[in-house]
């Protein structure tokens, strides 16, 4: 029984360093084991530091490093485009976004005729060098918000207001695209601007109704002159009709003359052409039948003899019995 | 084989409190350092790597490699012409010499603030040697583009010449000579000029942004505003004008066409009547004597019946009135 109990204790002083040195072989394998492999995501990269020197750039899956920190791993996203706005910002993106513009600060710049404008632009870039990215500059953020900033403040300082809201929208996107690359570059930022987009580009608050203006100004230029069109369409069509009209009874009252002289004529030439044939006597015909014409015409009409000289005839001087 | 164990584990035992002591320390990519011992410096590494010190005695200052930003103050400089602007600038910069940057500074603050001061008086510097125009613009490009009002863009080009020539007096702009890139490389320049001593290189300056001062800012408001009065002026009155040239054109055009019917219908009428006169003249002049028997008679048919009269018996209608024989 004694004897039992001190083997067994034995084995247990035998066993426990074993066990100890277990675990920390099982700890050791462990850590070896989180530090060595890590994820690099379907849209990253990973950039591999080897005692902090730059030793390679990995692609995405499951990835091995040298354990306990001699290899640090520093995932990029390479194939996200990142967007970063100015003038204006996104409070809350959904399905409608809500934004807020209080950011007078950064919007408001100088034109090249020396007016002030409100620009609120956009610029969506991707990282292509991810060790560029990671170690040649500091501020990332802000040198790309500081650079975006200045190009294109530079680009609408070159032109007028009034191009700038309008036809050369499109000129400054694209010279902006180029200038800022162009900068990041020198700079070693390891990154590609893809789209520079202005936003509202408007004039500043104070002077909008100005600016509103001049459009119902040149609303009203056309309205003033469709008016004045209008009063011609509505009048001109009118007189030219009645014109036509003053023509076409002209031309009634000549058809009207001639065919009348015509005839009066063909109806004396066809009498004429009787009396040449017996002159006396179709004189006095004629001249009796004119006048038996008249007096059948007149009723009460006095006959005087021609003996009753010097004497007013007593005339029924009323008329109408 | 015991006095072997002691000795292992003494070995082991000093190994770790050396390496507890760090001889070695990492640099880590985009750092520099300096070592220095007993104040003194002895060696600066910009390479990232595993480098080794003297435990205790050498002290390891880390300073970043990389593109550092700093912002000048917002400035309110007057320009050439004396118009005061408020000049934002932001700039980058770099440690070029750690050895010299730690004599200097030793802290990253105390060269911020160094460095504040000398961008901040190198913007000063030129822009108040220059004007204004020059700052803002960077080219000529606003006076080689004419610039129309898409509004204005439906008219006929008579129209849009003659109210572009009503818009657009005076709008060539001033020429600028150095502009704004070659300005702020001088702003770069001057402040470069100051700062070698101190192992920082000046990378650019560059304006974020540039802004009137408020009571310039107000001042240029009225302006606009008068500017863009003025175009809405001119398009208004434009309009009224075509309108009053269209009513113009409306009463003459009208005046024109009555007048020419009348003229139209005259000259039908006077060779109608010129032709029925031919007809009566030709068919007449065959029996002068009979024509003006006959006409007589017929026109006596018309008008005797509407005279009131009285009628002698002494008319030869009346001759056999008397006697059979006549008289």
């Amino acid at each position: 029984m004694n004897e039992e109990k001190e083997t067994s204790k034995k084995k247990q002083m035998k066993f426990s360093p074993g066990t100890f040195i277990l675990g920390i072989i099982v700890l050791f394998a462990l850590i070896l084991v989180f530090t060595s492999f890590f994820i690099v995501d379907a849209t990253e990269q990973a950039v591999i530091t080897r005692f902090g020197r730059y030793h390679k750039t990995l692609g995405s899956g499951l990835q091995f490093k040298l354990p306990f920190g001699i290899d640090k791993n520093y995932n990029i996203p390479v194939k996200v485009v990142q967007t970063e706005q100015f003038g204006y910002k996104t409070i809350k993106g959904g399905i409608t976004n809500k934004y807020s513009n209080e950011m007078f600060r950064e919007s408001t710049m100088l034109t090249g005729d020396l007016n002030i404008v409100d620009v609120e632009w956009i610029i969506q870039y991707r990282i292509v060098d991810p060790s560029a990215w990671l170690f040649n500059v500091k501020d990332k953020q802000k040198t790309i918000r500081d650079i975006s900033q200045s190009v294109i403040n530079t680009l609408v300082g070159d032109r007028a207001i009034l191009d700038v809201m309008t036809t050369e929208r499109s000129n400054i996107q694209n010279n902006a695209v180029e200038m800022m690359n162009e900068n990041f570059k020198s700079l070693g930022l390891g990154i590609n601007i893809i789209t520079v987009q202005l936003q509202n580009v408007v004039p500043p608050a104070d002077v909008q109704a100005a600016f509103e203006d001049v459009n119902k100004a040149s609303q009203d230029m056309e309205r003033f002159i469709n008016e004045g069109l209008e009063r011609y369409n509505a009048e001109i069509p009118l007189a030219k009709g009645v014109a036509d009209q003053q023509i076409q009874i002209a031309e009634g009252y000549a058809i009207n003359k001639v065919n009348r002289a015509q005839g009066d004529v063909s109806r004396f030439l066809a009498v004429y052409e009787e009396y040449r044939k017996a002159p006396a006597v179709t004189r006095d015909r004629l001249y009796l039948e004119a006048m038996e014409q008249i007096f059948k015409a007149k009723q009460n009409t006095t006959l005087v003899d021609k003996e009753l000289q010097n004497i007013l005839p007593i005339k029924n001087l009323g008329g109408a019995q | 084989m015991k006095k072997f164990t002691i000795g292992l584990i003494i070995v082991i035992a000093v190994f770790i409190v050396f390496l507890m002591m760090g001889p070695f320390y990492i640099i880590n990519e985009g750092n520099q350092v300096v070592v220095t011992r007993f104040g003194e410096i002895v060696e600066t590494h910009t390479e990232a790597g595993l480098y080794f010190k003297i435990p205790f005695i050498d002290i390891v200052t880390t300073y970043p490699k990389l593109i550092l930003s700093i912002d000048g103050d917002s400035q309110r400089i007057p320009t050439k012409e004396n118009q005061f602007i408020i000049v934002d600038t932001t700039s980058r910069w770099k440690i070029s010499d750690p050895a010299l940057f730690y004599q200097s500074f030793k802290t990253l603050e105390a060269a911020y603030t160094r460095l504040s001061d000398v961008i901040d008086s190198a913007t000063r510097t030129i822009i108040t040697q220059n004007r204004l125009s020059e700052i803002v613009r960077s080219s000529n490009l606003i006076n080689e583009e004419e610039s129309i009002d898409p509004s204005i863009e439906s008219l006929s080009d008579e129209a849009t010449d003659q109210i572009s020539s009503l818009i657009n007096v005076a709008t060539k702009s001033e020429s600028v000579y150095k502009g704004r890139r070659h300005l702020t490389n001088e702003m770069a320049i001057e402040a470069q000029k100051m700062l070698p001593q101190y192992g920082i290189e000046l990378i650019d300056i560059l304006p974020r942004q540039i802004k009137y001062s408020d009571e310039m800012t107000e001042s240029v408001y009225n302006r606009m505003i008068k500017e863009r009065n003025k175009v809405a002026q001119a398009y208004r009155s434009f309009g009224e004008g075509q309108k009053a040239d269209q009513l113009g054109k409306l009463e003459k055009d009208k005046k024109r066409i009555e007048s020419e019917a009348f003229r139209t219908a005259q000259e039908i009428k006077g060779k109608a009547d010129a032709e029925a006169s031919k007809i009566y003249a030709d068919a007449f002049s065959v029996d002068p004597e009979f024509y003006t028997f006959w006409k007589s008679l017929e026109s006596y048919q018309e008008t005797i019946p509407l005279f009131d009269a009285s009628f002698s018996t002494s008319m030869d209608y009346f001759k056999y009135l008397y006697n059979a024989r006549g008289r």
